[in-house]
């Protein structure tokens, strides 16, 4: 079966919620990494996904405060490869118990792993991601692209008409949404906008200078309507999670942070129809809906979204899907201020994939530990409880539901 | 003249979509089982599962659902940019992605009435008929 990165997770059940926590993160110098990669000064020789990865990991273990030698598990994912896992353990001076190698995007690896904790499997596990993207020279479109999957894929299906790549996706939503709800390239321009704002608080983050609608304007279009800055980064790096039994995570030196829901929902049928028209709204609320469930809490309860903005009219797509506001109005709120600290809801808040990294999902998890925790800095979201994350591609959403341990 | 393209999928159930288009007809699969239309072509229903289907002709009519414009050449200068594409929503249901002919997406308009026209295209593997759509 071809390796979709989608792993088998538990059933979204209450007595699964909270028994597993994050109690370490790290990760790489986004920042460094791609201003160095776009100088390429002599001798420049891009990051090694062994060297990213050993970076996180080192750095997520500090931050949890624990003894290496305590890490019963790894679990390595990569997007495009990396070193398996004997020369990993090596790599990062540890030898856990086990170590497998476990999907790679962030589409259900933290359920996964959570299952096996749960199930006895590990006791202490570093889930790692790594990905030299950039660096590679990717490209996300185009006539050699493919997914690799068996059926017909929008990726590839249409290179006849021209039409591949993630932006033409996500431009063919942001067409109808326009059209439908009345709304123009500058009204959209607010939401990357307001990531920009959070990725200025940010030291990490890979885009920091702030932009004007009328910059956003200026700026060259990748597939029309959609700019530049409607468009995630491409850069390397690498995110670390340490993970443990929520027991286990009560000794440990900082507030841990709790898995307390998931779910998962695909587009099964008329992918085209329901991706652009519906905007994944039906799979967004099913899977949220679930995921909120598990949790035992309900939407009003999430002060703090980290959303998968691998372009700026999906943000918009997740804030309504999810609840946050109603259908049609997502635009509107992002520029009455919704979605940054003082609105309803937090969004992005570190910069997101638009302008603090790419990291496929897993970037989301780093931000959401930390301002759980209280340490969020000037970006840090008063009196936080609970956070939802959400790998959102463009036919399937994988919520998250993170509260903060007592 | 033939206009040069990307490669088409072909194969199973592919081969009979370009065979059609050759003949100027647009043909779109059936489950004999359930009545869904797929579309890009399947090889089990994604309704129901059959195996049970068989390509009909569609009218070729239909309404504009959406459009973009291609602004980065990611063929090269296989499509120079920028080049237009559509949204077409069939008459029948499924939602096709075409080119527009004889107007561009400046002129577009949420459920303009659309029709099919065949443009002479080549690819790798030779000659064939391209689905594209003008204003009805």
């Amino acid at each position: 079966m071809a390796d979709t990165g989608m792993l088998a997770m538990p059933p979204s059940r209450g007595e699964y919620s909270r028994k597993v926590s994050i109690v370490g993160v790290g990760e790489t110098d986004y920042a460094k990494d791609y201003q160095a990669e776009r100088k390429r000064p002599e001798g420049w020789e891009p990051p090694t996904i062994d060297d990213l990865c050993k970076l996180a990991f080192d750095r997520a273990v500090a931050d949890a405060g624990i003894n290496p030698a305590s890490i019963d598990a790894l679990a390595l994912h990569y997007t495009f490869g990396g070193p398996d896992p004997e020369e990993m353990t090596r790599h990062l001076g540890i030898s856990p118990e086990k170590a497998w190698v476990n999907g790679h995007i962030f589409a259900g690896p933290l359920p996964n792993i959570a299952g096996r904790i749960m199930g006895g499997e590990a006791k202490t596990v570093a889930m790692l991601f790594g990905i030299g993207n950039r660096s590679s020279g990717r490209q996300f479109g185009g006539n050699t692209y493919s997914s690799g999957m068996a059926g017909p894929s929008s990726y590839y299906y249409y290179h006849p008409w021209g039409w591949s790549s993630q932006a033409a996706h996500w431009a063919i939503m942001a067409t109808r949404y326009f059209e439908k709800f009345g709304k123009r390239e500058e009204d959209l321009g607010h939401v990357p906008m307001t990531v920009r704002q959070h990725a200025g608080m940010n030291n990490n983050a890979i885009m920091r200078a702030p932009f004007t609608i009328d910059e956003y304007m200026a700026s060259r279009y990748i597939v029309r309507p959609l700019h530049l800055y409607d468009i995630c980064l491409v850069n390397d790096g690498a995110v670390c999670l340490i993970v443990t039994t929520a027991e286990r995570a009560r000794d440990t030196a900082k507030v841990p942070v709790d898995v307390a829901g998931w779910s998962e929902s695909y587009i099964t049928q008329d992918k085209m129809r329901v991706m652009v028209d519906e905007r994944l709204r039906p799979q967004i609320q099913a899977a949220g809906q679930e995921a909120l469930a598990m949790a035992g809490l309900s939407i009003d309860d999430i002060g703090h979204f980290e959303g998968y903005d691998v372009a700026s009219i999906h943000l918009v797509n997740q804030l309504e899907g999810f609840g946050f506001t109603p259908d049609g109005t997502g635009i509107d709120f992002a520029i009455d201020g919704q979605m940054t600290l003082g609105g309803r809801i937090p969004t992005n808040i570190a910069g997101g994939n638009m302008s603090a990294n790419y990291m496929q999902g897993w970037g989301q998890v780093p931000e959401i530990v930390r301002q759980l925790r209280g340490e969020g800095g000037e970006r840090q979201i008063a009196g936080l409880n609970a956070s939802l994350s959400a790998m959102t591609q463009t036919d399937c959403v994988h919520p998250v539901i993170y509260t903060r341990g007592e | 003249m033939a206009e040069k393209r990307p490669p088409r999928t072909t194969g199973p159930g592919n081969d009979e979509f370009w065979q059609g288009c050759a003949k100027g007809e647009l043909l779109i699969q059936k489950c004999g089982k359930c009545g869904h239309r797929p579309w890009p072509v399947v090889q089990a229903c994604e309704q129901c599962g059959s195996d049970a289907l068989m390509f009909e002709e569609v009218s070729g009519k239909g309404k504009l659902a959406s459009w973009c414009t291609f602004e980065r050449p990611y063929y090269g200068e296989l499509m120079p940019v920028p080049y237009d594409t559509i949204v077409v929503e069939l008459d029948e249901g499924p939602w096709f992605i075409a080119n527009p002919l004889g107007f561009s997406n400046s002129e577009a308009q949420l459920g303009m009435p659309v029709k099919v026209s065949f443009i002479d295209c080549e690819d790798t593997q030779g000659a064939f008929k391209l689905p594209v759509f003008e204003k009805a």
